[in-house]
């Protein structure tokens, strides 16, 4: 019998860097631009628009909540700077990220598929990943204009979104990631931001079920509520 | 809030140091608009219920106001997630202990509040970060950029 080790394959954790295991952003060293980047999203008029609407709405007390008090998964690229760790899982052809919170899970297609013509729009989007030397470089599209692109609310995105991650180690058990975002239609120019991930070989990714005692609330239009019988 | 009873100790923070000890893991879930952050107040009573519990764990206290009325109070917490990390358990806190919680209460007049750190009866402080973590990696209390 033959065996073919997977060290062949050239997305093998043999050949790279080993990524696996459950990280957890370091928010001590805090998310910060990308060089020659801006700090904040440059919005086209439009986009700028939503924004300014976004901001009359909360100085009337609306939109003081978020989705997420109501159990819904903020989607890409929040998911990934969540205060809860994820577990990157590597098999052949494909990236696994365990995402705790909310429980979601973004597979990230190493087999040199490319992305659909013209995807199904999700919350995660479509990922496709590939090394660049010792870096693990993942593309993503298809994503739903219903989440936001962050910092607030008030900053959304279109169908267009691209976002291009780039995770790579900086220590034995400390990873750097490079977002970059670009949306033709939502943003005069791309931004980039860095962060750093901590990995902790003790831990598991525990269980997140949103909806076992959520008694936060956001109304329709974003007001902050509180259920306190017990 | 005049209406909390002599029983409860408030005190403002600045809101600097206020900002500082907002836990992150709650920002992932819901925004602090219902609760008054620049203010922490001091619940002195005896547990009714501990609930270990997605998206947030919570304390259920029965604390006595100005005249003697036993009335309950509902803290939000981090989730066992993040506290489990952090040397809490579903243990620490059990029905009949008596404890003082400081909170952010809420504003108006429902008695509830955000976590911040309880005392035990032995004196045990337990906050929210619950000193260094289990293994390596940096442990900071400031909030996170939802932004990536």
């Amino acid at each position: 019998m033959l065996v073919v080790g997977p060290a062949a394959r050239s997305d093998s954790p043999q050949a790279r860097p080993d990524l696996s295991g459950v990280w957890e952003v370091t928010f001590g060293v805090r998310t910060r631009p990308g060089p020659g980047m801006p700090e904040q999203p440059s919005l086209t008029p439009e986009y700028a628009q939503k924004l300014a609407d976004f901001k009359a709405a909360q100085a009337r007390g609306e939109n003081q909540e978020t989705p997420q008090a109501n159990c819904v998964p903020p989607g890409m690229p929040a998911i990934m700077n969540q205060p809860y760790p994820m577990e990157l899982l590597f098999t052949p052809g494909k990236v696994t990220v365990v995402i705790e919170a909310y429980s979601q899970t973004r597979r990230i297609f190493m087999d040199g598929r490319k992305h659909p013509d013209d995807p199904d729009l999700t919350y995660n989007g479509h990922s496709i990943g590939h090394w660049e030397g010792d870096t693990l470089v993942v593309d993503s599209v298809g994503f739903t204009p219903d989440t936001a692109l962050g910092p607030s609310q008030g900053y959304r995105h279109s169908d267009a979104m691209h976002i291009v991650e780039r995770f790579r180690l900086t220590a034995p058990d400390t990873m750097e990631v490079v977002t970059t975002i670009d949306d033709a239609k939502a943003l005069t120019k791309a931004f980039s931001a860095t962060k750093v991930l901590a990995r902790h070989r003790d831990w598991d990714i525990a269980e997140y079920i949103c909806e076992q005692n959520n008694r936060n609330l956001s109304t329709e239009k974003g007001k902050a509520g509180i259920i306190l019988n017990h | 809030m005049k209406s909390f009873p002599h029983r409860l100790r408030s005190g403002a923070l600045s809101l600097t140091l206020a900002l500082a000890m907002v836990p992150p893991a709650a920002l992932a879930h819901h925004s602090y608009a219902m609760f008054d952050m620049a203010k922490t107040v001091t619940l002195q009573g005896t547990i009714r219920d501990f609930q270990w519990t997605n998206p947030h764990s919570w304390i259920w206290i029965d604390v006595p106001d100005a005249n003697g009325t036993v009335q309950q109070w509902g803290i939000e917490g981090m989730s066992p997630n993040y506290l489990e990390r952090r040397g809490w358990s579903k243990r620490t806190l059990k029905p009949g202990d008596k404890v003082s919680v400081n909170i952010h209460p809420l504003k108006g007049a429902d008695r509830g509040g955000s976590f911040l750190s309880v005392t035990l009866a032995d004196g045990t402080v337990m906050r929210q970060s619950g000193g260094p973590p289990p293994s390596s990696g940096p442990v900071d209390l400031t909030p996170p950029l939802r932004n990536p």
